[in-house]
C-alpha cells in the first residue's frame, strides 16, 4: 500500500459513489428473492458469496430449485454472465504490471458498474499502483454494499407477509436489467425470440427449453444485426 | 433439491461467473477475444433474460395465459422503466398493481 494506490482509490470511489446508491434497492430485491425461492439464510449468503451476481443468483434459482440437471444450470448461468467475457477483455489492459496474486481476486471483483465508469481511466493512466486502487476502491466498496444490503433482504424477508406474491420481485429485477439492454433493434429481436421460444419450448424435459431458446434468442440477435441497418434507439 | 446439490449447484453458477469475469484479466496480454465471436456473445444477455422472464409473465400453471393479473404487472413494468430512472419505482408500482389485482379485484 502507498500512496499513489490510495489516491487512486480514493478517486475510483468518489466516481463510482453516485452509481453504487443503484445496487441498494437490486440488492434488497436479490436477498428477498432468494428467501422468498426457500433459501435459508446460510445458504442465500452462501450463494451470494461465492456468485457475487445479481442476474446470475435470481435466474438461475428457479432451475436450481425445480431439480434441474445442473449442466443446464450451469450453461444458463454462463449465457447470463457472457458480458462479463467482453468486460474482461476490454479492461484487462488496465491491469498491466499488475501481479497474478492479485489479478485473480479482480476477477471476482469485476462488476457491470465499476466497468462501466472505471475503464476508460484504467486505460489511460500509466502509474499501475495508482490504477489498481482505481480498481480496488471502488470494487471493494460495491462488493459490501452489496452483501450488507442483500443480507438486509434475506432478514427482512421473513418480516413480509408470506400472501404477498413476493416472488414476483424477481421478474421484476430481471425487467429493469432487460428492458434498457433491449433499446437497439438486434438486442430487441434477440430479446424478444428468446423469450418466444422459451414460452413455446416450456414443454421441454428437464427445463432444456431455457437453454434452446437462449441460442435460438442470440442466433436471431446476431441475424439481425447482419440484416438491419444498426441504429441507437427503437 | 436440497443438501449437498444445491451447494453443487452454487458452486456451478460461481464458476460461470468467474471464468467469464476473470478470463481476460487473469490471462494478461497473452489473450484476445476475436470482434465476430465478441458481437454474438452481445446478445446472449438480453435472450437469456427474456428466456427467464417470458414463461414468468405468460404462462399460468402451465398453460398460455396473455391476460392475468402478472402480465398487467409486467407492462406497467415496462412503461415505468422506460418512462423513469428512479431504481425503486419499477418495484413499487409493480408490486402494486399485482397485488391490487390479486387481493383488491380478486383475480
Amino acid at each position: 500500500m502507498n500512496r499513489r494506490f490510495l489516491a487512486g482509490a480514493r478517486s475510483g470511489f468518489r466516481i463510482f459513489l453516485p452509481l453504487s446508491i443503484g445496487l441498494i434497492p437490486w440488492a434488497l430485491v436479490t436477498g428477498v428473492a432468494l428467501t422468498s425461492a426457500g433459501l435459508s439464510v446460510v445458504e442465500a449468503m452462501g450463494m451470494n458469496l461465492m456468485v457475487y451476481a445479481g442476474v446470475a443468483q435470481i435466474a438461475t434459482l428457479p432451475l436450481i430449485m425445480a431439480g434441474a440437471p445442473l449442466w443446464l444450470i450451469g450453461l444458463t448461468g454462463l449465457a447470463l454472465n457472457l458480458r462479463f467475457l467482453i468486460f474482461s477483455a476490454a479492461i484487462a489492459k488496465g491491469f498491466r504490471g499488475v501481479p497474478l496474486r492479485l489479478r485473480i481476486p479482480s476477477g471476482y471483483l469485476l462488476i457491470d458498474g465499476v466497468f462501466a465508469v472505471c475503464t476508460e481511466r484504467l486505460l489511460s493512466v500509466r502509474d499501475r499502483h495508482w490504477r489498481f486502487g482505481y480498481f480496488l476502491g471502488p470494487s471493494l466498496w460495491g462488493w459490501g454494499l452489496w452483501q450488507c444490503f442483500v443480507l438486509t433482504g434475506v432478514l427482512g424477508a421473513g418480516a413480509l407477509p408470506q400472501d404477498w406474491s413476493l416472488e414476483f420481485m424477481a421478474t421484476i429485477a430481471l425487467m429493469v436489467i432487460l428492458v434498457p439492454l433491449s433499446r437497439n433493434r438486434p438486442m430487441l429481436v434477440a430479446a424478444l425470440v428468446g423469450g418466444l421460444a422459451s414460452v413455446l419450448l416450456r414443454g421441454m424435459p428437464l427445463k432444456l427449453g431455457v437453454i434452446v431458446a437462449i441460442v435460438i434468442g442470440i442466433v436471431a440477435g446476431f441475424a439481425a444485426s447482419q440484416l438491419l441497418p444498426e441504429r441507437k434507439e427503437v | 433439491m436440497d443438501g449437498i446439490w444445491l451447494w453443487i449447484s452454487f458452486a456451478l453458477v460461481s464458476m460461470a461467473t468467474h471464468l467469464p469475469r476473470g478470463s481476460f484479466i487473469v490471462l494478461g496480454q497473452r489473450a484476445s477475444l476475436p470482434p465476430t465471436v465478441q458481437g454474438a456473445l452481445r446478445y446472449a444477455p438480453a435472450a437469456a433474460l427474456a428466456a427467464i422472464v417470458a414463461p414468468s409473465i405468460f404462462v399460468v400453471e402451465g398453460a398460455v395465459q396473455p391476460f392475468n393479473p402478472k402480465f398487467a404487472a409486467a407492462v406497467v413494468v415496462l412503461m415505468v422503466t422506460l418512462r423513469w430512472k428512479n431504481p425503486w419505482l419499477p418495484f413499487i408500482i409493480g408490486m402494486g398493481v399485482l397485488l391490487g389485482l390479486r387481493k383488491g379485484l380478486g383475480f
